[in-house]
């Protein structure tokens, strides 16, 4: 009772200071912006209920109604299909409009690079990025390969991958290139069935979030080899990184916000002190990076945009080398 | 006996009024998302899975699962009564629960359907809880080299399903083959037939088609039939279920709920390819199998064992190691993770009671759910007294409603009609639509997992006899394909199955009359 009185106080002294922020940075260029946000403001997730985007999106927007970061609420909307472009379209054709947002997501990137989307990453506004997820390479228990090195020997590997574009087809190639060993991506239909192909030994490597991939390892199924951080992940002490390796790899899933394009610099400072906020709650902690094992870490608004723009090319490169695009 | 010590423990653990009452939710709710036409158990779990989580822990997946096993049962409803497949896996029912309903047994093949429900649901039950763990590692075995191997085998066996002309059968199993290509290419990238919309960009619903196919044809073709249907062959005795169709049918209910399992566990294929198994097997080995699609028990019996069979052996890769094999479990995936739980393969040491009390659950809702549907039989038959002029209206917005629910999208309402249309020009040039909804099925599948081996082998063919499990099985598909012409020719014998299939069915064309 204490406890729930006490943090309530806590958080209606915090939305004040939010609030003020939020107004104060606004008012100092255009008054008729002073109360933004002056209604709700919808979620769009680009992808259907219980996915790893809802969860995430849900979760943010939950965040940001416990800690009463916004005057107004976030309603979390399921906008499915097209492989995100429905739901994404649809906000980036909202120009100027700040009370829509989206997560992104792996397809975020490639589908509009596979000319399935009327609207690409710059028909976007970067708000702000709230952790990152690395990937872990695995092997199955009963494999030869100890230790990453020990894939050189290989003359050939195969790994499962989910969709032909995703960022396990993507590292694949970044380890290819770096070990000197081919390395052929198998397309799979869900990151289940990517399981149970390794798992059941029809492919020798695969890359997972930490969640996917902590039980099996705890359960002694699967081996890590590294992990594509630029440091450790906190789930995975033991576990060198690529780097470490010797190996420049760092590719990590950032999950972060959007805005359709032209929103005003206003309204992306406010996001930005909401972001960060979330980024640094121990709700945050608590539902989101200790249950996914994501690594949290706040990138504003300029930085989300450099990461962004690197991100597409990179997947660019990675399809032009597949031949799936031109 | 340490199992049913433990499965005994938690049927009294899942007597709790909270587990309880969130079972009976989640079943009832499912029973009416599968009866539902267009929303099946996959997109049913994903709307109810924020709202079931609030119940937490335990009480909450027994809800998710509850709507997925439950679903199995609903949807044979409306496929029973209007033609109309509830969801996907109950398809195959239509074949032969909507000429059951037209010839005055409604109330029979909705009987037979909850019997081969339950029984199929019981076998998978007591398949999940003593062979779980074995029987997963053995589906980790199935590699896309064995994959293909099964499906060239389905194919085979799904052959005595192509109708009496068998080259207008190829032909609507092309057809299907190619509308599942339709999308993204699963392999290479590049869109396939999608002429710019994004809309088509994820590929076609499987059970939209299908609702089009069978439920919008079924109507489309009543415009140009009299207006009213006779009502008045209909008894009180056309909606009660017999008992007695369970005993004659007891082979095609233990091959069915057997087929499901096996079928089900195996990831990424799931239980509608499950039924369409099961329904081939049971024609294929039928004393009888001319009247197969005209209307007979055995042909509801088959299919609604398999896939509330398959439902629980779709279950087991996620429990035992964590491995979500379909749509509908990667979504409970989800809710595990919700509620705090880690799927794995852990997840039967770390969180025993868990397990035990949610399979406890499966028990308490399979048998609630037997008696609530037979209690809604004859209600649930007495639809079929309404006029159609008054019925197909309403069933029309349903349906709408439904199969916009899925993703929220118009587009599918709109290929839903198309689909219908299809139907429509299918049915009046007599072919077949039932091949159609194979190819569209196993098609897909085929293609992925030839494209994955030859990935993994570079080109190299010989793998496919390599791999014991493959090699076995494409011996399987030469005897299935090659003995009945050896036998044609030396006159030994002739196979009931594809002795049928020569001679004309006349009863086929009237199935939606």
């Amino acid at each position: 009772m204490t406890h729930s009185t006490l943090s309530a106080l806590w958080s209606r002294g915090r939305i004040t200071a939010v609030s003020a922020l939020c107004a104060a940075s606004l008012m100092a260029t255009t008054p008729a912006l002073a109360d933004y946000p002056e209604r709700d403001i919808s979620m769009i997730i680009p992808f259907g209920v219980g996915g790893g985007s809802d969860t995430l999106a849900r979760t943010i927007a939950n965040v940001i109604g416990e800690l009463k970061l916004l005057p107004v609420q976030i309603l979390p909307e399921n906008r499915p299909g097209g492989s995100g472009a429905v739901g994404y379209s649809s906000v980036g054709k909202e120009k100027g409009n700040p009370y829509v947002i989206a997560t992104v997501s792996v397809s975020f990137f490639t589908t509009p690079l596979q000319g399935g989307s009327p609207v690409s990453y710059r028909d976007f506004t970067p708000l702000g990025a709230i952790a990152q997820s690395p990937y872990v390479l695995v092997v199955p228990a009963s494999s030869e390969y100890k230790t990453l090195d020990d894939l050189k020997k290989a003359k050939r590997l195969t790994t499962g991958t989910v969709g032909v574009v995703s960022d396990a087809a993507l590292l694949a190639k970044m380890t290819s290139n770096g070990l000197g060993v081919k390395i052929d991506a198998v397309p799979f239909d869900g990151e289940g069935e990517v399981m149970a192909a390794i798992l059941g030994g029809h492919v020798n490597v695969a890359y997972f979030n930490p969640s996917e991939a902590l039980p099996q390892i705890k359960a002694g199924t699967l081996r890590p080899l590294a992990v594509s951080s630029a440091k450790r992940a906190d789930a995975f002490p033991d576990v060198p990184t690529f780097s470490e390796l010797g190996h420049n790899i760092v590719h990590t899933q950032i999950r972060g916000l959007v805005m359709p394009k032209d929103v005003k610099p206003e309204v992306v400072a406010c996001w930005e002190g909401v972001l960060k906020k979330v980024a640094e709650s121990p709700q945050w902690r608590t539902q989101y990076i200790d249950r996914f094992h994501d690594v949290p870490n706040f990138m504003n608004s300029a930085e989300f945009a450099t990461a962004i723009a690197d991100t597409s090319g990179r997947y660019e490169r990675l399809m032009k080398e597949l031949g799936v695009i031109k | 006996m340490e199992i049913m010590g433990l499965l005994i423990d938690g049927i009294g653990q899942a007597m709790q009024p909270s587990i309880l009452a969130s079972t009976m939710l989640g079943a009832i709710l499912g029973l009416l998302i599968g009866a539902l036409p267009g929303l099946g158990p996959s997109a049913g779990v994903a709307i109810m899975l924020p709202i079931a989580v609030t119940f937490g822990g335990t009480a909450a997946i027994a809800c998710i699962a509850g709507i997925y096993y439950g679903a199995m049962f609903g949807g044979a409803i409306t496929s029973i009564l209007l033609g109309i497949p509830g969801d996907a896996p109950s398809v195959m029912t239509v074949l032969d629960g909507y000429p059951m309903a037209l010839k005055g047994e409604a109330g029979r093949a909705l009987g037979m359907s909850v019997f081969a429900s339950f029984i199929g649901g019981l076998f998978g039950l007591a398949g999940m809880v003593a062979l779980s763990v074995p029987i997963s590692r053995w589906a980790l075995a199935f590699g896309p080299t064995e994959m293909t191997a099964m499906m060239a085998f389905s194919l085979s066996l799904v052959s005595v399903l192509g109708g009496r002309n068998s080259i207008k059968g190829f032909a609507a199993l092309v057809l299907g083959m190619w509308v599942g290509m339709i999308g993204l290419d699963p392999i290479a990238g590049p869109a396939r037939y999608t002429f710019g919309q994004m809309d088509l960009f994820d590929g076609l619903d499987f059970s939209v088609v299908a609702v089009g196919l069978f439920g919008l044809t079924a109507m489309f073709t009543s415009v140009s039939d009299k207006i009213d249907r006779d009502a008045a062959s209909f008894s009180l005795r056309s909606l009660l279920p017999r008992f007695r169709d369970a005993v004659a049918s007891r082979w095609e209910l233990l091959s069915g709920s057997i087929i499901g399992f096996v079928v089900g566990v195996l990831p990424g294929v799931g239980a509608t390819a499950a039924t369409m198994l099961s329904y081939a097997t049971a024609k294929r080995f039928s004393r009888r199998p001319e009247k197969f699609g005209t209307g007979i028990v055995e042909g509801v019996a088959a299919p609604e064992a398999a896939n509330n069979s398959a439902s629980y052996g779709n279950m087991i890769p996620l429990f035992t190691l964590g491995i979500p094999g379909s749509a509908t479990t990667a979504v409970m995936m989800g809710g595990l993770l919700m509620i705090g739980l880690q799927p794995g393969p852990l997840l039967f040491v770390n969180n025993s009671e868990f397990i035990w009390t949610l399979f406890g659950s499966f028990w308490v809702g399979n048998l609630a759910l037997v008696f609530l549907t037979l209690l809604l039989t004859p209600l649930l038959a007495s639809i079929l007294f309404i006029s159609t002029a008054l019925l197909y209206p309403v069933i029309i917005a349903v349906v709408m409603f439904g199969v916009y629910a899925i993703e929220f999208s118009m587009a599918n309402i709109v290929i839903a009609i198309i689909a219908g249309g299809i139907g429509l020009v299918l049915m009046e040039l007599d072919y077949p639509p039932v091949p159609l909804v194979l190819g569209l099925v196993l098609g897909p599948m085929l293609e992925r997992n030839i494209r994955r081996t030859m990935i993994q082998s570079e080109g190299d063919l010989s793998v496919f006899v390599q791999h014991p499990i493959s090699l076995t099985l494409f011996i399987a598909t030469a005897f299935v394909i090659v003995l009945p012409q050896i036998m044609r020719v030396l006159k030994l014998r002739k196979i009931p199955a594809d002795e049928a299939e020569a001679e004309a069915m006349p009863a086929d064309s009237e199935r939606t009359a």
